[in-house]
Protein backbone atom coordinates (compact mmCIF):
# COMPACT_ATOMS: atom_id res chain seq x y z
CA UNK A 1 0.00 0.00 0.00
CA UNK A 2 1.71 3.25 -1.18
CA UNK A 3 -1.52 5.82 -0.17
CA UNK A 4 -3.67 5.41 3.09
CA UNK A 5 -6.57 7.72 2.94
CA UNK A 6 -9.33 7.61 6.12
CA UNK A 7 -12.60 9.88 6.48
CA UNK A 8 -10.76 12.62 4.60
CA UNK A 9 -12.97 15.43 4.84
CA UNK A 10 -12.30 19.27 3.55
CA UNK A 11 -14.72 22.20 3.72
CA UNK A 12 -14.42 25.48 1.24
CA UNK A 13 -16.15 27.80 3.83
CA UNK A 14 -19.79 26.15 3.94
CA UNK A 15 -18.86 24.13 0.92
CA UNK A 16 -17.85 20.36 1.84
CA UNK A 17 -15.82 19.86 -0.91
CA UNK A 18 -14.73 15.96 0.00
CA UNK A 19 -16.97 14.21 2.50
CA UNK A 20 -15.74 11.51 4.86
CA UNK A 21 -13.50 9.65 1.71
CA UNK A 22 -11.18 6.36 2.38
CA UNK A 23 -9.29 4.27 0.32
CA UNK A 24 -5.84 2.99 -0.36
CA UNK A 25 -3.47 2.61 -3.18
CA UNK A 26 -1.73 -0.35 -3.68
CA UNK A 27 2.00 -0.34 -5.41
CA UNK A 28 2.31 -0.43 -9.29
CA UNK A 29 -1.52 0.23 -9.97
CA UNK A 30 -2.82 2.66 -12.00
CA UNK A 31 -6.08 3.74 -10.37
CA UNK A 32 -8.48 6.90 -11.33
CA UNK A 33 -10.88 8.99 -9.89
CA UNK A 34 -13.54 10.21 -12.02
CA UNK A 35 -16.57 12.23 -11.61
CA UNK A 36 -18.18 15.62 -12.99
CA UNK A 37 -16.63 19.12 -12.39
CA UNK A 38 -17.13 20.05 -8.42
CA UNK A 39 -17.06 16.35 -7.52
CA UNK A 40 -14.15 17.04 -5.24
CA UNK A 41 -11.55 15.01 -7.50
CA UNK A 42 -9.25 17.69 -7.49
CA UNK A 43 -9.12 18.52 -3.75
CA UNK A 44 -8.63 15.34 -3.08
CA UNK A 45 -5.40 14.83 -5.36
CA UNK A 46 -4.29 18.21 -3.97
CA UNK A 47 -4.66 17.27 -0.33
CA UNK A 48 -2.92 13.79 -1.18
CA UNK A 49 -0.41 15.54 -2.82
CA UNK A 50 0.35 18.02 0.45
CA UNK A 51 -0.64 21.09 -1.11
CA UNK A 52 -4.15 21.50 0.84
CA UNK A 53 -4.66 21.46 4.73
CA UNK A 54 -7.47 18.72 5.67
CA UNK A 55 -10.16 19.80 8.01
CA UNK A 56 -10.06 16.56 9.04
CA UNK A 57 -8.95 12.77 8.93
CA UNK A 58 -5.81 11.34 7.84
CA UNK A 59 -3.19 10.71 4.74
CA UNK A 60 -0.81 8.90 4.20
CA UNK A 61 1.56 8.31 1.37
CA UNK A 62 4.62 6.37 1.20
CA UNK A 63 4.13 6.57 5.28
CA UNK A 64 4.42 10.41 5.43
CA UNK A 65 1.82 12.61 6.11
CA UNK A 66 1.32 14.69 3.37
CA UNK A 67 1.13 18.68 4.54
CA UNK A 68 3.41 18.23 6.90
CA UNK A 69 6.49 15.91 5.53
CA UNK A 70 6.44 17.91 2.15
CA UNK A 71 9.83 18.74 1.64
CA UNK A 72 10.52 14.76 2.08
CA UNK A 73 7.43 13.82 -0.02
CA UNK A 74 8.42 15.74 -3.05
CA UNK A 75 11.75 13.82 -3.44
CA UNK A 76 9.30 10.47 -3.85
CA UNK A 77 6.27 11.81 -5.90
CA UNK A 78 5.92 13.89 -9.15
CA UNK A 79 3.33 15.60 -9.63
CA UNK A 80 1.46 17.49 -12.43
CA UNK A 81 -1.47 20.14 -11.25
CA UNK A 82 -4.68 21.12 -13.59
CA UNK A 83 -4.11 24.04 -15.70
CA UNK A 84 -0.55 24.74 -14.51
CA UNK A 85 1.34 27.20 -17.23
CA UNK A 86 4.86 28.00 -16.84
CA UNK A 87 6.53 31.61 -16.85
CA UNK A 88 6.33 33.28 -20.04
CA UNK A 89 9.65 33.21 -22.15
CA UNK A 90 11.47 30.29 -20.52
CA UNK A 91 12.62 27.62 -22.87
CA UNK A 92 12.13 23.65 -22.67
CA UNK A 93 15.61 22.77 -21.60
CA UNK A 94 15.69 25.98 -19.08
CA UNK A 95 12.60 24.76 -16.84
CA UNK A 96 13.49 21.08 -17.23
CA UNK A 97 17.40 21.83 -15.48
CA UNK A 98 15.55 23.99 -13.23
CA UNK A 99 13.55 21.48 -11.92
CA UNK A 100 16.38 18.90 -11.92
CA UNK A 101 18.28 21.01 -9.25
CA UNK A 102 15.32 20.43 -6.81
CA UNK A 103 15.70 16.56 -6.19
CA UNK A 104 18.33 14.44 -5.25
CA UNK A 105 17.88 11.59 -7.69
CA UNK A 106 16.87 13.72 -10.32
CA UNK A 107 16.62 11.48 -13.89
CA UNK A 108 18.80 12.93 -16.63
CA UNK A 109 16.20 15.48 -18.41
CA UNK A 110 17.86 14.85 -21.34
CA UNK A 111 16.77 11.71 -22.14
CA UNK A 112 12.82 12.22 -20.76
CA UNK A 113 13.22 15.17 -23.41
CA UNK A 114 13.69 12.10 -25.92
CA UNK A 115 11.76 9.69 -24.42
CA UNK A 116 8.46 11.82 -24.78
CA UNK A 117 9.30 13.52 -28.17
CA UNK A 118 9.84 16.73 -26.53
CA UNK A 119 14.03 16.65 -27.59
CA UNK A 120 13.87 18.75 -31.16
CA UNK A 121 11.45 20.99 -29.30
CA UNK A 122 14.37 21.72 -26.09
CA UNK A 123 14.91 24.77 -27.07
CA UNK A 124 11.23 26.30 -27.72
CA UNK A 125 10.13 28.51 -25.53
CA UNK A 126 7.35 26.68 -23.31
CA UNK A 127 4.49 28.93 -24.52
CA UNK A 128 5.07 28.20 -27.68
CA UNK A 129 4.71 24.43 -27.65
CA UNK A 130 1.51 22.60 -28.38
CA UNK A 131 -1.42 21.79 -25.76
CA UNK A 132 -0.14 17.93 -26.13
CA UNK A 133 3.65 18.80 -26.26
CA UNK A 134 3.04 21.50 -23.09
CA UNK A 135 1.30 18.21 -21.05
CA UNK A 136 3.95 15.81 -21.83
CA UNK A 137 6.52 18.69 -20.74
CA UNK A 138 4.42 18.47 -17.11
CA UNK A 139 4.85 15.05 -16.99
CA UNK A 140 8.35 15.22 -17.92
CA UNK A 141 8.35 17.57 -15.13
CA UNK A 142 6.33 15.55 -12.84
CA UNK A 143 9.10 12.52 -13.61
CA UNK A 144 12.32 14.36 -13.60
CA UNK A 145 12.63 13.23 -9.64
CA UNK A 146 12.33 9.56 -10.22
CA UNK A 147 9.03 9.07 -8.37
CA UNK A 148 7.19 6.16 -7.56
CA UNK A 149 4.00 8.00 -7.35
CA UNK A 150 2.71 10.24 -9.95
CA UNK A 151 -0.11 12.26 -9.61
CA UNK A 152 -2.03 13.56 -13.00
CA UNK A 153 -4.83 15.99 -12.76
CA UNK A 154 -6.85 15.90 -15.95
CA UNK A 155 -3.79 15.06 -17.73
CA UNK A 156 -5.78 14.97 -21.06
CA UNK A 157 -8.52 17.89 -20.67
CA UNK A 158 -8.67 20.09 -23.54
CA UNK A 159 -6.44 17.47 -26.16
CA UNK A 160 -7.69 16.18 -28.98
CA UNK A 161 -8.18 12.85 -29.35
CA UNK A 162 -5.12 11.83 -31.45
CA UNK A 163 -3.25 13.54 -28.66
CA UNK A 164 -5.29 12.07 -25.70
CA UNK A 165 -4.68 8.56 -26.99
CA UNK A 166 -0.72 8.92 -27.22
CA UNK A 167 -1.12 9.90 -23.79
CA UNK A 168 -3.15 6.83 -22.68
CA UNK A 169 0.21 4.62 -24.29
CA UNK A 170 2.39 7.27 -22.36
CA UNK A 171 0.56 6.82 -18.72
CA UNK A 172 0.63 2.71 -19.26
CA UNK A 173 4.67 3.09 -20.15
CA UNK A 174 4.86 4.72 -16.60
CA UNK A 175 2.81 2.14 -14.96
CA UNK A 176 5.44 -0.59 -17.02
CA UNK A 177 8.12 0.93 -15.27
CA UNK A 178 6.94 0.17 -12.14
CA UNK A 179 5.26 3.45 -10.86
CA UNK A 180 2.00 3.57 -9.01
CA UNK A 181 -0.17 6.16 -11.17
CA UNK A 182 -3.19 8.20 -9.34
CA UNK A 183 -5.12 10.41 -11.97
CA UNK A 184 -8.25 12.48 -11.98
CA UNK A 185 -10.39 12.55 -15.16
CA UNK A 186 -13.90 13.09 -16.67
CA UNK A 187 -13.18 11.11 -19.48
CA UNK A 188 -15.11 7.81 -18.30
CA UNK A 189 -13.90 6.20 -21.91
CA UNK A 190 -10.01 7.42 -20.68
CA UNK A 191 -10.52 5.72 -16.71
CA UNK A 192 -12.18 2.90 -18.80
CA UNK A 193 -8.91 2.57 -20.90
CA UNK A 194 -6.71 3.26 -18.50
CA UNK A 195 -7.35 2.44 -15.23
CA UNK A 196 -7.02 -0.68 -13.27
CA UNK A 197 -9.27 0.67 -10.21
CA UNK A 198 -11.40 3.18 -11.13
CA UNK A 199 -13.03 5.50 -7.83
CA UNK A 200 -16.54 7.24 -9.03
CA UNK A 201 -16.93 10.53 -7.16
CA UNK A 202 -20.19 12.72 -6.85
CA UNK A 203 -20.85 15.41 -4.71
CA UNK A 204 -17.46 14.99 -2.59
CA UNK A 205 -18.16 11.06 -1.89
CA UNK A 206 -16.69 8.05 -3.39
CA UNK A 207 -19.56 5.84 -4.69
CA UNK A 208 -18.08 3.17 -6.05
CA UNK A 209 -14.22 1.98 -6.05
CA UNK A 210 -13.49 -1.20 -8.19
CA UNK A 211 -11.80 -2.06 -11.70
CA UNK A 212 -13.87 -0.84 -14.63
CA UNK A 213 -15.27 -4.46 -15.16
CA UNK A 214 -16.64 -5.27 -11.61
CA UNK A 215 -18.35 -2.43 -11.27
CA UNK A 216 -19.68 -2.88 -14.76
CA UNK A 217 -20.79 -6.25 -13.74
CA UNK A 218 -22.16 -5.77 -10.13
CA UNK A 219 -24.24 -2.77 -11.29
CA UNK A 220 -26.32 -5.12 -12.61
CA UNK A 221 -26.96 -3.05 -16.30
CA UNK A 222 -28.39 -5.19 -18.76
CA UNK A 223 -26.50 -5.52 -21.87
CA UNK A 224 -28.44 -4.85 -25.06
CA UNK A 225 -28.97 -6.47 -28.10
CA UNK A 226 -30.64 -4.23 -30.97
CA UNK A 227 -31.83 -5.28 -34.01
CA UNK A 228 -34.30 -5.12 -37.34
CA UNK A 229 -36.39 -8.04 -38.13
CA UNK A 230 -40.01 -8.79 -38.27
CA UNK A 231 -40.01 -10.68 -34.89
CA UNK A 232 -43.86 -11.80 -34.02
CA UNK A 233 -43.87 -13.96 -31.35
CA UNK A 234 -41.90 -11.20 -28.34
CA UNK A 235 -42.74 -14.12 -25.86
CA UNK A 236 -40.98 -16.77 -27.39
CA UNK A 237 -38.30 -14.07 -27.34
CA UNK A 238 -38.40 -13.43 -23.79
CA UNK A 239 -37.86 -17.14 -22.76
CA UNK A 240 -34.52 -17.42 -23.89
CA UNK A 241 -31.98 -18.14 -21.58
CA UNK A 242 -30.99 -15.01 -20.24
CA UNK A 243 -33.42 -12.41 -21.36
CA UNK A 244 -34.98 -10.12 -19.22
CA UNK A 245 -36.56 -7.79 -21.41
CA UNK A 246 -37.69 -7.52 -24.52
CA UNK A 247 -38.95 -3.62 -26.47
CA UNK A 248 -40.09 -4.05 -29.68
CA UNK A 249 -40.55 -0.35 -32.28
CA UNK A 250 -41.85 -0.90 -35.70
CA UNK A 251 -39.37 -3.63 -37.04
CA UNK A 252 -36.40 -2.83 -34.26
CA UNK A 253 -35.92 -4.70 -31.64
CA UNK A 254 -34.26 -4.08 -27.99
CA UNK A 255 -33.39 -7.25 -26.05
CA UNK A 256 -32.16 -6.77 -22.33
CA UNK A 257 -30.43 -9.34 -20.99
CA UNK A 258 -27.34 -10.84 -19.18
CA UNK A 259 -24.98 -13.96 -19.27
CA UNK A 260 -22.03 -14.47 -21.83
CA UNK A 261 -24.20 -16.26 -23.99
CA UNK A 262 -26.65 -14.05 -24.43
CA UNK A 263 -26.11 -12.88 -28.23
CA UNK A 264 -25.43 -16.61 -29.34
CA UNK A 265 -28.67 -17.52 -28.00
CA UNK A 266 -30.28 -14.55 -29.38
CA UNK A 267 -28.69 -15.10 -33.14
CA UNK A 268 -29.98 -18.69 -32.84
CA UNK A 269 -33.27 -18.59 -31.65
CA UNK A 270 -33.68 -15.86 -34.45
CA UNK A 271 -32.06 -17.88 -37.09
CA UNK A 272 -33.74 -20.47 -36.07
CA UNK A 273 -36.67 -19.00 -36.71
CA UNK A 274 -35.91 -18.30 -39.94
CA UNK A 275 -36.30 -14.58 -39.30
CA UNK A 276 -34.44 -11.61 -41.08
CA UNK A 277 -32.50 -9.57 -39.38
CA UNK A 278 -30.24 -6.28 -39.98
CA UNK A 279 -27.87 -3.74 -38.04
CA UNK A 280 -27.69 -6.54 -35.29
CA UNK A 281 -25.75 -4.22 -32.85
CA UNK A 282 -24.46 -4.95 -29.01
CA UNK A 283 -24.53 -2.28 -26.81
CA UNK A 284 -22.17 -3.16 -23.41
CA UNK A 285 -22.75 -1.22 -20.31
CA UNK A 286 -19.72 1.32 -19.96
CA UNK A 287 -18.94 3.28 -16.66
CA UNK A 288 -20.96 6.07 -17.82
CA UNK A 289 -24.00 3.59 -17.16
CA UNK A 290 -22.83 2.82 -14.23
CA UNK A 291 -22.69 6.25 -13.07
CA UNK A 292 -25.70 6.73 -14.16
CA UNK A 293 -27.38 3.99 -12.00
CA UNK A 294 -25.38 4.63 -8.92
CA UNK A 295 -25.66 8.67 -8.73
CA UNK A 296 -29.28 8.56 -10.55
CA UNK A 297 -27.98 11.34 -12.49
CA UNK A 298 -26.47 11.46 -15.85
CA UNK A 299 -23.36 11.55 -16.68
CA UNK A 300 -22.53 14.95 -18.78
CA UNK A 301 -18.75 15.25 -20.00
CA UNK A 302 -19.49 18.15 -22.30
CA UNK A 303 -20.54 20.13 -19.90
CA UNK A 304 -17.12 19.60 -17.82
CA UNK B 1 20.90 26.20 -1.72
CA UNK B 2 21.38 25.22 -5.41
CA UNK B 3 18.26 25.28 -6.29
CA UNK B 4 17.79 28.96 -5.16
CA UNK B 5 20.73 29.08 -6.91
CA UNK B 6 19.38 27.96 -10.41
CA UNK B 7 15.99 29.61 -9.68
CA UNK B 8 17.50 33.42 -9.71
CA UNK B 9 19.66 32.38 -12.72
CA UNK B 10 16.74 31.23 -14.79
CA UNK B 11 14.45 34.19 -13.24
CA UNK B 12 17.60 36.78 -14.08
CA UNK B 13 17.18 35.15 -17.66
CA UNK B 14 13.86 35.81 -18.08
CA UNK B 15 13.96 39.39 -16.85
CA UNK B 16 16.41 40.22 -19.45
CA UNK B 17 14.49 38.61 -21.80
CA UNK B 18 11.48 40.67 -21.13
CA UNK B 19 11.88 44.18 -23.07
CA UNK B 20 9.85 46.50 -20.98
CA UNK B 21 11.83 45.93 -17.92
CA UNK B 22 15.10 45.81 -19.44
CA UNK B 23 14.27 49.09 -21.63
CA UNK B 24 13.33 50.67 -18.65
CA UNK B 25 16.05 49.66 -16.29
CA UNK B 26 18.95 50.12 -18.23
CA UNK B 27 18.38 51.86 -21.40
CA UNK B 28 15.76 54.62 -20.31
CA UNK B 29 17.71 55.86 -17.54
CA UNK B 30 20.69 55.94 -19.51
CA UNK B 31 19.28 57.98 -22.49
CA UNK B 32 17.82 60.15 -20.06
CA UNK B 33 20.65 60.90 -18.38
CA UNK B 34 22.19 61.18 -22.41
CA UNK B 35 19.69 63.84 -22.81
CA UNK B 36 19.45 65.74 -20.04
CA UNK B 37 23.60 66.06 -19.80
CA UNK B 38 23.44 66.96 -22.85
CA UNK B 39 21.76 69.75 -22.56
CA UNK B 40 23.15 71.08 -19.08
CA UNK B 41 26.55 69.50 -19.34
CA UNK B 42 28.31 68.53 -16.00
CA UNK B 43 29.68 71.85 -14.99
CA UNK B 44 29.41 73.21 -10.88
CA UNK B 45 26.30 75.49 -11.44
CA UNK B 46 24.00 77.16 -8.85
CA UNK B 47 20.90 76.18 -10.07
CA UNK B 48 21.75 72.38 -9.15
CA UNK B 49 23.44 73.49 -5.52
CA UNK B 50 26.20 74.12 -6.61
CA UNK B 51 26.63 70.75 -8.39
CA UNK B 52 27.01 69.27 -12.20
CA UNK B 53 24.05 68.08 -13.80
CA UNK B 54 24.76 64.55 -14.41
CA UNK B 55 26.36 64.44 -11.07
CA UNK B 56 22.53 65.22 -9.17
CA UNK B 57 20.38 63.25 -11.93
CA UNK B 58 22.22 60.43 -11.81
CA UNK B 59 21.31 59.30 -8.15
CA UNK B 60 17.67 60.63 -9.08
CA UNK B 61 17.75 58.03 -12.06
CA UNK B 62 18.38 55.02 -9.77
CA UNK B 63 15.24 55.75 -7.62
CA UNK B 64 13.59 55.81 -10.96
CA UNK B 65 15.26 52.41 -11.53
CA UNK B 66 14.60 51.16 -8.31
CA UNK B 67 10.77 51.93 -8.76
CA UNK B 68 10.90 50.25 -11.82
CA UNK B 69 12.30 46.93 -10.42
CA UNK B 70 10.61 47.18 -7.01
CA UNK B 71 7.27 48.79 -7.88
CA UNK B 72 6.43 47.40 -11.05
CA UNK B 73 8.35 44.02 -12.27
CA UNK B 74 8.46 42.43 -8.61
CA UNK B 75 4.70 42.86 -7.65
CA UNK B 76 3.53 42.16 -10.75
CA UNK B 77 5.98 38.82 -11.76
CA UNK B 78 4.78 37.57 -8.14
CA UNK B 79 0.88 38.49 -8.86
CA UNK B 80 1.37 37.07 -12.46
CA UNK B 81 2.78 33.83 -10.86
CA UNK B 82 0.14 33.51 -8.35
CA UNK B 83 -2.46 33.70 -10.67
CA UNK B 84 -0.91 31.48 -13.13
CA UNK B 85 -0.49 28.54 -10.56
CA UNK B 86 3.76 28.88 -11.26
CA UNK B 87 3.97 29.65 -7.58
CA UNK B 88 1.59 26.63 -7.16
CA UNK B 89 3.78 24.30 -9.35
CA UNK B 90 6.64 25.24 -7.10
CA UNK B 91 4.83 24.81 -3.92
CA UNK B 92 5.01 21.08 -5.28
CA UNK B 93 8.18 21.01 -5.76
CA UNK B 94 10.34 20.23 -2.36
CA UNK B 95 12.24 23.72 -2.76
CA UNK B 96 11.34 25.81 0.55
CA UNK B 97 8.05 28.27 -1.26
CA UNK B 98 9.70 31.36 0.19
CA UNK B 99 12.90 30.71 -2.28
CA UNK B 100 10.57 32.08 -5.10
CA UNK B 101 10.09 35.28 -3.12
CA UNK B 102 13.60 35.28 -2.65
CA UNK B 103 15.03 34.85 -5.86
CA UNK B 104 12.32 37.66 -7.58
CA UNK B 105 14.14 39.78 -4.59
CA UNK B 106 17.78 39.10 -5.67
CA UNK B 107 17.15 39.53 -9.37
CA UNK B 108 15.69 42.87 -9.23
CA UNK B 109 18.46 43.45 -6.87
CA UNK B 110 20.96 42.94 -9.28
CA UNK B 111 18.70 44.54 -12.34
CA UNK B 112 18.52 47.30 -10.39
CA UNK B 113 22.71 47.39 -9.63
CA UNK B 114 23.28 46.83 -13.30
CA UNK B 115 21.13 50.03 -14.11
CA UNK B 116 22.80 51.87 -11.20
CA UNK B 117 26.63 50.78 -13.14
CA UNK B 118 25.33 51.16 -16.43
CA UNK B 119 24.55 54.58 -15.37
CA UNK B 120 28.05 55.14 -13.84
CA UNK B 121 29.50 53.90 -16.35
CA UNK B 122 28.26 55.92 -19.56
CA UNK B 123 28.51 59.17 -16.51
CA UNK B 124 31.88 58.57 -16.34
CA UNK B 125 33.02 58.19 -20.17
CA UNK B 126 30.31 60.53 -21.76
CA UNK B 127 30.58 63.66 -18.73
CA UNK B 128 32.88 64.21 -16.14
CA UNK B 129 30.56 62.18 -13.31
CA UNK B 130 32.20 63.32 -9.85
CA UNK B 131 30.92 60.42 -8.40
CA UNK B 132 30.98 58.33 -5.28
CA UNK B 133 31.97 61.06 -2.94
CA UNK B 134 31.23 59.47 0.10
CA UNK B 135 31.00 56.21 -0.91
CA UNK B 136 29.97 53.76 1.84
CA UNK B 137 26.98 55.86 3.02
CA UNK B 138 25.65 55.89 -0.72
CA UNK B 139 26.03 52.26 -0.64
CA UNK B 140 23.76 52.01 2.91
CA UNK B 141 21.84 54.44 1.28
CA UNK B 142 20.84 52.82 -2.05
CA UNK B 143 20.39 49.17 0.37
CA UNK B 144 18.06 50.74 2.44
CA UNK B 145 16.30 51.89 -0.40
CA UNK B 146 16.09 49.02 -2.35
CA UNK B 147 14.70 47.06 0.75
CA UNK B 148 12.32 49.54 1.50
CA UNK B 149 10.84 50.46 -1.72
CA UNK B 150 11.17 46.47 -2.77
CA UNK B 151 9.05 45.67 0.21
CA UNK B 152 6.34 48.07 -0.81
CA UNK B 153 6.36 46.16 -4.02
CA UNK B 154 5.74 42.57 -2.32
CA UNK B 155 2.82 44.61 0.03
CA UNK B 156 1.55 45.51 -3.37
CA UNK B 157 1.44 42.25 -4.53
CA UNK B 158 0.40 40.89 -1.53
CA UNK B 159 -2.97 43.18 -0.94
CA UNK B 160 -4.07 43.04 -4.50
CA UNK B 161 -6.77 39.97 -5.03
CA UNK B 162 -5.90 39.14 -8.39
CA UNK B 163 -3.04 40.04 -11.46
CA UNK B 164 -5.18 42.70 -12.93
CA UNK B 165 -5.78 44.24 -9.59
CA UNK B 166 -1.80 44.45 -8.75
CA UNK B 167 -0.80 45.85 -12.07
CA UNK B 168 -3.86 48.77 -11.56
CA UNK B 169 -2.38 49.05 -7.69
CA UNK B 170 1.32 49.40 -9.34
CA UNK B 171 0.61 51.86 -11.92
CA UNK B 172 -1.47 53.95 -9.50
CA UNK B 173 1.79 53.81 -7.01
CA UNK B 174 4.19 54.41 -9.80
CA UNK B 175 3.50 56.79 -11.86
CA UNK B 176 3.04 59.66 -9.29
CA UNK B 177 5.91 59.04 -7.56
CA UNK B 178 8.17 58.85 -10.96
CA UNK B 179 7.39 62.38 -11.50
CA UNK B 180 6.53 63.36 -7.99
CA UNK B 181 9.70 61.99 -6.18
CA UNK B 182 12.58 64.18 -7.95
CA UNK B 183 13.04 60.99 -10.03
CA UNK B 184 12.72 61.96 -13.32
CA UNK B 185 12.09 65.49 -13.20
CA UNK B 186 14.57 67.16 -10.88
CA UNK B 187 13.33 69.28 -7.84
CA UNK B 188 15.52 71.91 -9.08
CA UNK B 189 12.88 72.98 -11.92
CA UNK B 190 9.70 72.17 -9.98
CA UNK B 191 7.20 74.39 -8.51
CA UNK B 192 7.48 74.83 -5.02
CA UNK B 193 3.88 73.32 -4.89
CA UNK B 194 5.43 70.16 -6.40
CA UNK B 195 7.76 70.25 -3.81
CA UNK B 196 5.69 69.93 -1.08
CA UNK B 197 3.08 67.68 -2.55
CA UNK B 198 6.16 65.48 -3.22
CA UNK B 199 6.34 65.10 0.59
CA UNK B 200 3.60 62.40 0.54
CA UNK B 201 5.44 60.29 -2.04
CA UNK B 202 8.20 57.02 -0.54
CA UNK B 203 9.94 57.69 -3.58
CA UNK B 204 10.58 61.41 -2.65
CA UNK B 205 12.74 59.74 0.02
CA UNK B 206 14.74 57.48 -2.05
CA UNK B 207 15.48 60.14 -4.08
CA UNK B 208 16.19 62.38 -1.88
CA UNK B 209 18.84 59.94 0.31
CA UNK B 210 20.51 58.66 -2.84
CA UNK B 211 21.60 62.53 -4.03
CA UNK B 212 22.45 63.63 -0.74
CA UNK B 213 24.84 60.61 0.32
CA UNK B 214 25.58 60.12 -3.53
CA UNK B 215 27.11 63.96 -3.50
CA UNK B 216 28.17 64.14 0.06
CA UNK B 217 25.90 66.52 1.08
CA UNK B 218 26.12 67.77 5.13
CA UNK B 219 22.68 68.26 5.46
CA UNK B 220 20.84 65.58 7.96
CA UNK B 221 19.84 61.95 6.64
CA UNK B 222 17.95 60.88 9.65
CA UNK B 223 14.18 62.02 8.27
CA UNK B 224 14.57 60.08 5.25
CA UNK B 225 16.45 56.85 7.10
CA UNK B 226 12.94 57.16 9.54
CA UNK B 227 10.50 57.02 6.35
CA UNK B 228 12.16 54.05 4.52
CA UNK B 229 12.78 51.67 8.14
CA UNK B 230 8.79 52.80 8.16
CA UNK B 231 7.87 51.68 5.12
CA UNK B 232 10.12 48.98 5.39
CA UNK B 233 8.77 47.33 8.94
CA UNK B 234 5.18 48.12 7.90
CA UNK B 235 4.97 46.39 4.38
CA UNK B 236 6.95 43.60 5.48
CA UNK B 237 4.52 43.27 8.39
CA UNK B 238 1.28 43.49 6.44
CA UNK B 239 2.84 41.40 3.29
CA UNK B 240 3.55 38.53 5.84
CA UNK B 241 -0.18 38.57 7.39
CA UNK B 242 -1.86 38.68 4.07
CA UNK B 243 0.65 36.71 1.44
CA UNK B 244 -1.22 34.19 -0.18
CA UNK B 245 0.59 31.31 -2.57
CA UNK B 246 -2.70 30.91 -4.62
CA UNK B 247 -5.51 32.98 -5.29
CA UNK B 248 -8.70 30.89 -3.43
Amino acid sequence: MVIEVRNLCKNYGSVRAVDGISFDVEDGEIIGMVGPNGAGKTTTIECIEGLRKLDSGTIRVLDLEPYKEREKLYQLIGVQLQETSYQDRIKAWEICHLFSSFYKNSLPYEELLKKFELYDKKNSYVSKLSGGQKQRLSIILALISNPRIIFLDELTTGLDPQARHSMWELIKGLRDEGRTVFLTTHYMEEAEYLCGRVAIMDHGKIVALDTPRNLIESSGIEERIIFEGDVSDVEGLKSIKGILNVQKNQSEVTVYGKGVDLLQNVVTYIQAKGIDYRNLQTKTPNLEDVFLKLTGHKYEEDKV
Amino acid sequence: MKALFELTKVEFKLTLRNFVVAFFSFAFPVLLLLMFGGMYGNKPDPFFGGHGAVDVLLPSYVGMIIAVTGLMNLPLTIAEYRERKILKRFMATPIKPYYVITSQVMVNFVTTLIGLLLLAIVGKLVFTLHYLTTGPSFILAFLLSIFSIFSFGLLIASIAPNANAATAIANIVYFPMLFLSGATIPFEVMPKIMVKISKIVPLTYVVDLLKNTWLGSDTSYLLDILVLVSILIVSLFISASTFKWEYE
